[in-house]
């Protein structure tokens, strides 16, 4: 007993001793901290750090390697392998660190230039492919024919050794290559032909897809021919891009990317590069606007308003190749099947206010499945016009003056739909004015909505998309082909069951035949004039039929700080950012 | 002997609790909709491919084959890899990233809470009625009624944007990245994860100055929260123990009012603060996620909602056992130590 009094005492003591130690420290570092506003945060470049080397080179072309360059952004994904994400957040970072065969042209709406390849020919089922000479990935290996093959083996090929495994390969994998490549030959060290199962006009787009970045062989098979082994490359990527990864902080959520002196292309300008994560919109525009972000991207309208006021900062933006609509179920809900009701429903909703008010005007009214950039957009379209009095009309004469659905929707923001709660709000009020009654049907994470979505049992939903490769079969057969062959349609088919479906994104399961055989015919199709032709006669159609409800397509914002040249970073509407090009002052 | 058998019978009672919770986890994730090979693949996978990677995931599996597979890894603190939040990594090495980036941040705010409250509490209740007691209570009624994500904002537009005296995010300057390990007599040895403990293992002074000054803001944010309800509790425990007789014989006997406060009343009223202490430390833990969001520090707790938002189940349920884990420790350590400093809780 006496014991335990003294080992209690003892205790106490130490404690006290403890708490003097530990206000003395705090004392230091407080201390510390006021005399602390001149580290690395403090300063107007983000570049006096202490630990990276701030090393002033050139490169071959003479470009001068110095200063750190600072991407912010809002999340960390861990992995940045092109092959295991479909994560827009993967793509910024593994297109600073791989090229693909084929490059969008920075800055452009998706026209083609030169990647890793100097030349390509798309004849029939067959794509050849003539890589430029001499460029080597970051584990100094040259890239050849083989490190092509072995990339997309990787991906798609469950026979091939080094296989990335079902668990692991992202649905890019069937997308990109997997239906449309039965096999891969080299035919030379710098030539390669893709063996196609049809002809297929967007598979020289799909090349320029982030997912089809060139790995190296050597790397593949370094790691180990398990699917384990194989997802590790997502930690240790490396390719030929113009910046090497350096470091993945996951604890300070952070990687750090050094310039890669051996670039074949363009730049780099910085010596490095450094993404970092702030979750926070407000905060990280404060980040941006402090100087210690140089560029920064999904932007809230408040947190623009915050950087285009701030002086030290502005605001850039640039058409997206993006749609948001809202999908009528044709499978589910019988009214949805006359074009009328869906026009009805469609002049019935104020979307310029949507677009204006609720979208803070950072987006333009859709009025076709083709953004205005892409190849087949019909400019001679206009979006339905407000009026309240001829929907109702309209849907007097179409018979369902008191239909009434269930409406779908998301709850966070998303690129095409800043606000989704207030959009479905929008389009409740303004249909229960004419009559229509609505039920919003909302979800709180978007996978279970993607879920409930593709599995048809919605009446009518709210949706999206970015585009992967601007071209126009990835909006037009991605979002509303039926996914079975015209053959088995009848010329007045309205819609298809949904179990019949052969294509899961197309959440309106919808027909028209006459579109079905149009983006058909625009797959095969290689001259550009014509299928052009194919494409503005499908959009005619799809704005006639009203599948969706046309919404907008949304403006591309980003925030850039003064310190950075603006005239060396543009705003890509797909591909990016080019990192490579930019310069500080 | 009383003394371990009494740390036993808590030890053991750890297990139906952590039984209990991943039961619990398990379920509610297999009611929410959401197919987990449709988070792994994305909203651009066909169909074919989704329904290939189910099976290979067991998905089809009845649920009670799966609840078997569950317990069965979680005992061996294997939850598998994340699907979508840290894809391709394992859960395990997710929370070992993130766990000390939370508890660096809810460690650093309780010292500020004991250090400012403790004191505040016992001057309060010491100057009872006093200007001072009033302003003391006015004082931690506002640190209690605060919320975190005003006064974060605010400390952010004074300090950072106004005075610039403290970085507005993250742990460290953006250009300071730390080595993996550090060395110790020759010895390759791990480091903590607590980026201001991590910068002085590694000898590196000014980015300890950078990671104490990013720290400073949120760390006193959660601290003001804690400050405020440590010293209530001071307060309410000393005034308490000042009326005992056992005080008042001490003053008789001629002893100054300050020593009987310090040696007699202080240690006496510390009891009942400590246990609040450790609760509100578990709390801290979970409380600590608007703070990081906040100050754009990517600890555990921001992680758990990400996870929840993306149906990322392997993370979310290995993240809230850990929760749950963490947080039964802390309040046996608390029960432990209470036990300690009165033995007659043991009984």
């Amino acid at each position: 007993m006496s014991r335990d009094t003294v080992d209690r005492r003892t205790f106490l003591k130490s404690a006290g001793a403890a708490t003097v130690v530990a206000t003395s420290l705090a004392g230091c570092s407080s201390g510390d901290g006021d005399s602390g506003e001149d580290t690395t945060e403090a300063s107007g470049d983000g570049g006096d750090g202490t630990e990276t080397d701030e090393t002033t080179e050139q490169d071959d072309d003479g470009n001068d390697l110095s200063g750190t360059l600072v991407y912010s952004r809002g999340d960390h994904p861990t992995n940045y392998d092109p092959q295991q994400t479909t994560s827009g957040e993967v793509a910024k970072v593994t297109n600073q660190v791989f090229d693909t065969l084929i490059d969008f042209v920075p800055g452009s709406g998706g026209q083609l230039t030169d990647g890793l390849a100097t030349e390509w020919t798309l004849e029939e089922t067959t794509a050849t492919v003539t890589l430029k000479e001499g460029i080597t990935f970051h584990n100094g290996e040259e890239v050849t024919g083989e490190d092509v093959r072995a990339t997309v083996r990787r991906f798609i090929d469950e026979d091939y050794e080094y296989f990335l495994g079902n668990e692991n390969r992202s649905g890019y994998s069937s997308v990109t290559f997997g239906d449309w490549v039965e096999s891969i030959d080299v035919l030379s060290e710098y030539e390669v032909q893709f063996n196609l199962s049809q002809q297929y006009a967007p598979f020289v787009r799909n090349l320029a897809m982030f997912a089809a970045a060139v790995m190296s062989k050597a790397q593949i098979e370094s790691v180990g021919a398990t699917p384990d082994d194989q997802a590790t490359i997502g930690t240790e990527p490396q390719g030929t891009g113009p910046f090497t990864f350096e470091e993945l902080d996951n604890s300070n959520e952070r990687i750090l990317l050094s310039g890669y002196s051996d670039f074949w292309g363009e730049g780099p300008n910085v010596a490095q590069v450094i993404f970092k994560t702030i979750g926070a919109n407000q905060t990280r525009a404060q980040d941006l606007i402090n100087g210690d972000t140089h560029i920064t991207d999904n932007l809230d309208a408040q947190s623009i308003q915050q950087v285009d006021g701030s002086g030290s900062a502005s605001v850039v933006q640039k058409n997206g190749i993006n749609v948001g609509y809202m999908a009528f179920n044709h499978a589910r809900m019988e009214e949805f099947r006359d074009p009328r009701v869906k026009r009805a429903i469609t002049m019935a909703v104020n979307r310029s206010a949507i677009v204006d008010d609720i979208y803070q005007g950072f987006a333009t009214e859709a009025d076709q499945p083709l953004p205005p950039d892409v190849l087949g957009h019909n400019d001679d379209l206009e979006p339905y016009p407000h009026d309240p009095d001829q929907a109702q009309s309209l849907l007097e004469e179409a018979g369902a003056s008191d239909l009434s659905f269930e409406l779908a929707t998301f709850s966070n923001p998303r690129g095409y739909n800043p606000s989704p709660l207030q959009t479905a709000n929008q389009i409740k009020s303004d249909l229960e004015s004419i009559g229509v009654s609505v039920e919003i049907n909302q979800f709180s994470t978007f996978s279970s909505y993607i879920d409930y979505t593709y599995g048809g049992r919605h009446d009518a939903c709210l949706l999206g998309w970015y585009t992967d490769n601007a071209d126009p079969d990835n909006f037009l057969y991605v979002l509303l082909h039926p996914g079975v062959d015209a053959s088995e349609l009848s010329a007045d088919q309205q819609h298809i069951a949904w179990e019949d479906k052969g294509n899961a994104s197309n959440v309106a399961a919808w027909v028209n035949k006459d579109y079905v055989e149009l983006v058909d015919d625009g797959q095969t199709t290689y001259d550009e004039g014509s299928r052009r032709d194919i494409y503005l006669e499908a959009s005619q159609i799809a704005h006639d039929d009203a599948p969706w409800m046309f919404i907008d397509y949304a403006e591309l914002i980003r925030g850039i700080h003064q310190s950075v040249n603006a005239d060396t970073y543009t705003v890509s509407s797909v591909g990016g950012p080019y990192l490579e090009l930019v310069e500080l002052n | 002997m009383a003394s371990k058998r009494f740390i036993l019978k808590r030890l053991l009672l750890l297990v139906p609790v952590l039984f209990g919770v991943a039961t619990f986890v398990f379920v509610i994730l297999h009611l929410a909709s959401g197919d987990p090979a449709r988070v792994i693949l994305g909203q651009r996978a066909p169909q074919s491919q989704v329904v290939q990677l189910r099976q290979e995931l067991g998905l089809n599996d009845p649920l009670y084959v799966q609840y078997g597979r569950f317990l069965v890894d979680a005992v061996q603190f294997d939850f598998g890899q994340s699907y979508q939040i840290a894809q391709g990594d394992t859960v395990r090495s997710v929370l070992a990233d993130k766990i000390p980036v939370t508890l660096e941040l809810a460690l650093y705010g309780q010292v500020i809470g004991i250090l400012l409250g403790i004191p505040l509490g016992v001057i309060s209740a010491v100057k009872q009625d006093t200007l001072t007691d009033h302003v003391g209570r006015v004082g931690a009624l506002s640190g209690i009624s605060i919320p975190i994500y005003w006064s974060g904002p605010m400390l952010i537009l004074l300090f950072s944007t106004t005075l610039s005296i403290f970085p507005a995010s993250g742990r460290l300057g953006s250009t300071i990245f730390l080595d993996n390990s550090w060395q110790l007599f020759g010895m390759q040895l791990p480091l903590t994860g607590m980026v201001t403990i991590d910068t002085l293992l590694l000898g590196q002074f000014d980015a300890w100055v950078s990671a104490v000054t990013h720290l400073f803001l949120p760390a006193v944010t959660i601290g003001i929260y804690s400050m405020a309800l440590i010293s209530r509790m001071m307060r309410s425990s000393m005034l308490e123990v000042v009326r005992q007789d056992y005080m008042r014989t001490a003053r008789a006997k001629g002893q100054g009012s300050k020593i009987t406060v310090m040696k007699h009343g202080f240690r006496n009223a510390l009891i009942p603060v400590i246990t609040v202490i450790g609760i509100q430390f578990g709390g801290l833990l979970g409380g600590a996620v608007l703070t990081e969001t906040v100050f754009g520090i990517g600890g555990i707790g921001t992680m758990l909602v990400s996870a929840i938002n993306a149906n990322d189940y392997p993370l979310v349920q290995g993240t809230v056992l850990t929760f749950a884990l963490l947080f039964t420790l802390v309040n046996l350590v608390v029960d432990i130590t209470y036990s300690y400093l009165d033995p007659r809780i043991q009984q």
